[in-house]
């Protein structure tokens, strides 16, 4: 939507045809001889070893898997093992070719890749720094085990490679000794000194999360390249094609850094093994043919896509060779069609009743292992006897690394009788780090005072009433929006690694005008239009946060948490965990409830997220409260998902004493607050529905005398029910209340514990007044669907404490209840 | 298998019994029939009988200790044998066991004998919030006086302070206050003074009487009536008993039979003052003060004006008996709608008897003294029989209380046209 793009009729109607390029397909045909001027034998020889060692280290999991034994090691593993014999080449080709600063994505089928990257890395890393990187992680953790009770030689790379082996196993065997203390376990393995990004047990969520680090080091002129790996069978997932265009867009080599043409530096490396488990992508499940021809429909420059023969590592790095020379002049995104095949099964319980026995034999006979072996010993490269001498290694090596991954005492599990905590512990990592990257300057485009934002801001009166007690008018008061926006925008000035993306929060400001007057004062790499591709945009937000930025990223309207789900449900809540703690997650996801715009634009969806471990989840109501909570929740480290609501935008400061202060403050994200005293009953509210609670306390003081404590949760998650708890003592009843439809919602989860937690001191049940369970009809029916005043004050009559001389409209009574559950209504 | 005794549950509106003594300690043989221990409510008293054979192998509560009604009190079983499943869950060991004390496992059981947490019936049903709950256990409100107004018939915290408000706390017949027992000053040789701890039934009497003075408007009418025609027919009867098989009736039981076919026609003192209501009786339930070891009790005969003198008198003789006893049933000593005292057989000529709220009338029965009237045949000397009635001036007023007394007066002059009524 910028203005410098003029959307000329004209040109739009213009006769013409859309041209396309050939896509190369599997067109490598380089001779040994050629190659050699390339490699050395050494070089050979390490690609021949890496195949052998992912080759043995699979071939062990499958023995462990199918017959509780490897090489007369017996062990059982309860635990997955998606096995990808076949693909070694694939995963060696690729790895070669990277540096450390390059960083891998994988699938839930990655043990291969990560073994490759990493023996890529031990072999450029010089050892001093191999050794520092090692010693460090996790405290020597892992390092110690490989030390203690193996022998290297003395060599750091050959300690490297056992430190690589061991903390991959004992992670698969949820070891606290593993890479991720065996919280990640086998489909989630990584190791980021060695640039190995987490896997992926979600089929193509690789995708929107290596974007994402693409857009780290876009945005923050970082070294390197990403490479998402995910197979043929993720290519119909929306989160992936959501990416391609992602990465492709426009506005990237046109709008950014003013026009200099830098594309998004990301390979989406495609293992195409011809099955999404057992679905044949090629003929059955997929149009496309051949995958590379999909990069043909995401930009002019076809992604640069081409198709690769998977079984000739030496094909295999002769392209990502060029696609990484690509990508780093600027030209990226790229696409790869790499053709392999895995003759293990999906896992170790799959019976290949899709394909048949010729086909498996025909794709062994074609081994890419055995077939590198021939060509080099053919080429006079080596003997057969350097090649055992290697086998003979390589078994030797994974044998007694697997000794040390399944001993109990050498590779713990962890003890959660012991340390109860040690799971919880790492839910959150609840750091403050008010700047990600403090060594450099934020890149704006006007000084802080010269914002218009900033400007305007200062001449607002930050309280909802003037000194006469008059209401501030609606343009001068200092609303919700702004409560919003000032942190975010002290922030942009704070952090360089800020940035904030969604649909139309640039020149429109969001679609609710939360960012409005600040696009001429960020720069586009940090503050931009996203597709309409929620996954992506999510996604994103989380590979942007591992790679150790911090992002606001907006869905506009609550309702589209749904398009988003895997990323906000898998993705983003579950990393810092998975990792260990690891990785931090400084994500804030705004997310608005509408109110007049039906069935699918109006729903409070906080329940959604509050239910997922992980989240944070906050719904603040007065200025004061979203300022205090954006700045809290914009200097941790947690993922935060920030519920606005579009009924109160507008709304001024009516409890802060002295209405908002301009400074930065922060409230604690879990701390309720008291914003209404009372003695007779509580009121606990959730959101927008703050203001109606508050009606109602007034008629129920005024009408029946009874005074109402109302109180705003403002957090979901975490919360802190001291306050509430203390509350419900004193007046023994309490009704919660907020915009979400009843069932299920945090209300019913809040009433619970409540009940729970000050039993005793009840004088009837904890009442949830919520919306009803159906869906959202129009605005004019708002009244009979979303909780109002009178609903507070009949539920308190009919479940609670009668009042005298009240009359019910609306039915709580336990029959009603019965029957409407009934009807599942 | 270790068998538990619980505390048994004397009544419906008993939650807790104190245990007065022990019969036993832990380790002696026990048989069937054997006395444990002796525990009272606020009102009674009672033995606990053991029910099983065996040793006594733990006792959880002490003399003196108030214990809930269901919960378990001491185990017999065999000698070694485990108990630990029936300690009180908070307490991890027994009073005293040496001898299990090896056998016993060192978790606390997760679970006891539920301990039902027994509570006055509530007026309205069993349907009462956590919080009223806790507010009636607190203060002592009797739960069987509340009147519930939550949802369903629910009793609320406000109908409990509702019912506080009208001083409706739980036992204690309410009455005279009696003579208080002075502290023996002969016990004590070497002291001035000797420190008597006060029993259940002293300290709800204490309670009640003083929530009685404290929130009633009380007075007291006094007059008296010539008892002659009373006094030769109870000499009639006494003579004609033996062969009429009737029994002993007594001057204080023509005085209930008066009180009993007189009050239905003054209705407001055989009545409960219920703040915002009256509650007005159409039988007559009539308390009686008895002075008993523990205290006063004061047992009620239901519908006392449809039975015979004989059969009224044999009624009250049998209540005055069990509570003298200590072993009548609590679910006998409520429900009064009016009370009558007797002083008069310890020479006492007038006083102000302390209404039981929330009755609104108590009538104190005088000796009897000679007096001296003015008559045609100049002046005579009679029998003159004293009654004091105390009022609720809340519930009534002066002059209808007169009028009841003075037509009290009328019938036991004229005791021979009442039974022919």
């Amino acid at each position: 939507m910028p203005k410098s793009q003029f959307v000329d009729p004209k040109k739009a109607f213009e006769k013409g045809s859309i041209h396309f390029k050939d896509i190369p397909v599997c067109q490598y045909n380089k001779t040994l001889e050629q190659e050699k001027k390339i490699y050395t034998k050494k070089d050979f020889m390490r690609i021949y070893r890496d195949m052998a060692i992912i080759r043995e280290f699979e071939t062990m999991l499958n023995d462990v898997k199918t017959k509780s034994c490897y090489n007369g090691v017996e062990y059982n593993n309860p635990g997955p093992a998606h096995l990808s014999i076949g693909q070694e080449a694939s995963a060696v080709g690729e790895a070669y070719c990277l540096d450390i600063d390059d960083l891998t994505f994988g699938s839930h089928r990655s043990h291969g890749e990560i073994l490759a990257k990493g023996l890529s890395s031990i072999q450029k890393l010089d050892d001093k720094e191999l050794y520092d990187i090692m010693k460090e992680f996790l405290d020597g953790t892992v390092l110690s085990v490989v030390e203690k009770h193996m022998n290297a030689g003395g060599d750091i790379k050959e300690l490297a490679i056992n430190f690589l082996l061991y903390g991959a196993l004992a992670e698969i065997f949820a070891r606290t000794t593993g890479f991720n203390r065996g919280l990640g376990g086998s489909m989630h393995a990584f190791f980021i000194p060695f640039g190995i990004m987490p896997n992926n047990a979600i089929v193509g969520a690789a995708a929107p999360v290596a974007l994402g680090a693409a857009l780290y080091k876009r945005s923050n002129h970082k070294k390197g390249i990403v490479v998402a790996n995910f197979g043929d069978g993720a290519c119909g997932r929306g989160p992936v094609l959501e990416s391609f265009n992602f990465a492709s867009m426009d506005q990237i080599t046109k709008l950014w850094n003013d026009g200099k043409g830098e594309g998004m530096p990301i390979l989406f490396n495609v293992f195409n093994n011809h099955y999404g488990m057992g679905g044949q992508t090629r003929g059955e499940t997929m149009g496309f043919d051949m995958v590379a021809r999909l990069g043909a429909g995401f930009n002019p420059t076809q992604m640069n896509a081409e198709r690769v023969n998977g079984y000739d590592p030496l094909a295999v790095i002769d392209a990502v060779t060029r696609q990484k020379k690509l990508l780093l002049k600027g030209k990226g995104p790229s696409l790869l069609d790499v053709v392999t095949y895995r003759v293990s099964g999906h896992s170790p319980s799959d019976s290949s009743t899709y394909r048949t026995p010729e086909e498996i034999q025909a794709w062994k006979d074609a081994d890419p292992i055995p077939a590198f072996k021939n060509k080099l010993i053919a080429g006079g490269i080596a003997t057969e006897a350097e090649f055992d001498a290697i086998q003979e290694q390589v078994t030797r090596r994974m044998t007694e690394i697997m000794k040390l991954a399944i001993n109990d005492e050498i590779s713990p599990r962890m003890d959660l009788e012991k340390n109860p905590d040690a799971i919880s512990g790492m839910m959150f990592s609840n750091l403050h780090v008010p700047n990600m990257d403090p060594g450099r300057e934020p890149e704006m485009t006007l000084p802080k005072e010269e914002c218009p934002r900033v400007k305007e801001l200062k001449t607002k009166v930050r309280t909802a009433f003037d000194a006469n007690g008059k209401p501030v008018s609606k343009m001068k008061v200092f609303n919700i929006r702004d409560g919003l926006a000032e942190p975010i925008i002290d922030k942009f000035y704070e952090d360089p690694t800020l940035i904030a993306y969604g649909e139309d929060n640039r020149d429109w400001g969001g679609a609710f005008g939360v960012y409005k007057k600040m696009t001429e004062a960020i720069p586009y790499h940090r503050f931009f239009n996203a597709p309409i591709s929620e996954s992506a945009i999510v996604g994103s937000a989380v590979g942007y946060a591992m790679c150790g930025g911090r992002a606001i990223v907006e869905l506009m309207y609550a309702d589209f948490i749904g398009c988003a789900g895997d990323e906000i449900f898998n993705q983003m809540a579950k990393w810092q965990s998975m990792s260990a703690g690891i990785l931090k997650m400084p994500i804030i996801l705004r997310v608005s409830v509408g109110s007049k715009y039906g069935a699918q634009h109006s729903q409070d969806w906080t329940a959604l997220t509050a239910h997922i471990p992980g989240l944070k989840v906050v719904f603040p109501s007065t200025p004061y409260d979203a300022k205090g909570l954006m700045q809290a929740a914009l200097n941790g480290t947690d993922p935060v998902i920030f519920f606005e609501s579009q009924r109160i935008y507008d709304k001024g400061e009516e409890f802060h004493e002295g209405g908002v202060p301009a400074e930065p403050y922060e409230i604690t994200i879990g701390d309720p607050d008291v914003k209404r005293k009372g003695k007779d009953v509580t009121i606990l509210t959730i959101g927008a529905v703050l203001y109606r609670a508050l009606e109602a306390a007034k008629i129920l003081e005024e009408k029946y005398g009874v005074s109402a404590e109302v109180i705003d949760t403002r957090s979901i998650v975490p919360f802190d029910y001291s306050k509430v708890i203390e509350s419900v003592k004193k007046t023994g009843k309490c009704v919660i209340v907020g915009d979400a439809v009843e069932r299920n919602s945090v209300m019913r989860d809040m009433a619970s514990n409540i009940t729970e937690m000050a039993f005793d001191y009840l004088d009837g049940p904890v009442t949830v007044v919520g919306s009803r369970n159906w869906i959202t009809p129009c605005f004019e029916l708002d009244h009979m669907f979303f909780p109002q005043p009178e609903w507070i004050i009949d539920a308190i009559h009919e479940k609670i404490m009668p009042l005298p001389g009240h009359v019910a409209k609306n039915n709580f009574t336990t029959i009603e209840k019965i029957e409407r559950a009934k009807k599942g209504i | 298998m270790a068998t538990a005794v619980i505390m048994p549950r004397q009544g419906q509106s008993v939650e807790s019994c104190i245990i007065t003594s022990w019969s036993k300690k832990v380790g002696d043989e026990v048989k069937i029939g054997d006395i444990l221990f002796s525990y009272e409510t606020d009102k009674s008293s009672f033995d606990e009988e053991a029910q099983v054979e065996g040793t006594l192998l733990a006792i959880f509560k002490e003399e003196g200790e108030d214990v809930p009604c269901l919960e378990n009190v001491c185990v017999i079983g065999k000698p070694g044998e485990d108990f630990s499943q029936f300690a009180p869950k908070d307490e991890s060991t027994p009073a005293a066991a040496p001898a299990a004390a090896p056998a016993m496992s060192p978790k606390a059981p997760e679970n006891t004998a539920a301990p039902v947490a027994a509570e006055t019936a509530p007026a309205g049903g069993d349907k009462i919030s956590p919080r009223a709950k806790n507010l009636a256990a607190k203060t002592d409100a009797d739960l069987s006086r509340v009147v519930p107004t939550g949802p369903d018939g629910r009793i609320i915290e406000r109908d409990v302070e509702a019912a506080l408000d009208k001083g409706f706390l739980k036992g204690a017949p309410a009455e005279i206050a009696p003579a208080v027992a002075a502290p023996s000053a002969a016990a004590a040789v070497e002291n001035d003074y000797e420190d008597v701890k006060l029993s259940g039934v002293r300290k709800v009497i204490a309670r009640s009487m003083h929530d009685s003075l404290s929130t009633m408007a009380q007075l007291t009418l006094n007059a008296s009536f010539d008892a002659t025609k009373i006094m030769a027919y109870r000499a009639s009867l006494k003579q004609g008993a033996e062969g009429m098989g009737l029994a002993n009736i007594t001057l204080n039981d023509l005085v209930l039979f008066a009180v009993s076919r007189t009050i239905l026609e003054h209705k407001d003192l055989n009545a409960h003052f219920l703040d915002d209501k009256m509650r007005l009786f159409n039988h007559v339930n009539l308390g009686i003060a008895v002075d008993t070891d523990r205290g006063l009790l004061v047992p009620t005969l239901p519908c006392a004006e449809k039975l015979s003198l004989n059969e009224l008198s044999l009624q009250a003789k049998g209540l005055i008996t069990e509570a003298q006893s200590g072993k009548i049933s609590p679910d006998k000593l409520s429900g009064a709608s009016f009370t009558v005292t007797n002083l008069g057989s310890l020479g006492v000529e007038s006083f102000t008897p302390v209404i039981n709220p929330p009755q609104t009338g108590i009538l104190g029965v005088c000796t009897i003294t000679r007096r001296v009237k003015t008559t045609p045949n100049g002046d005579v000397s009679y029998p003159a029989m004293g009654l004091s009635l105390t009022f609720d001036h809340r519930a009534v007023d002066g002059a209808p209380a007169a009028k009841f007394l003075k037509a009290l007066c009328f019938n036991l002059e004229h005791f021979d046209l009442l039974l022919a009524k």
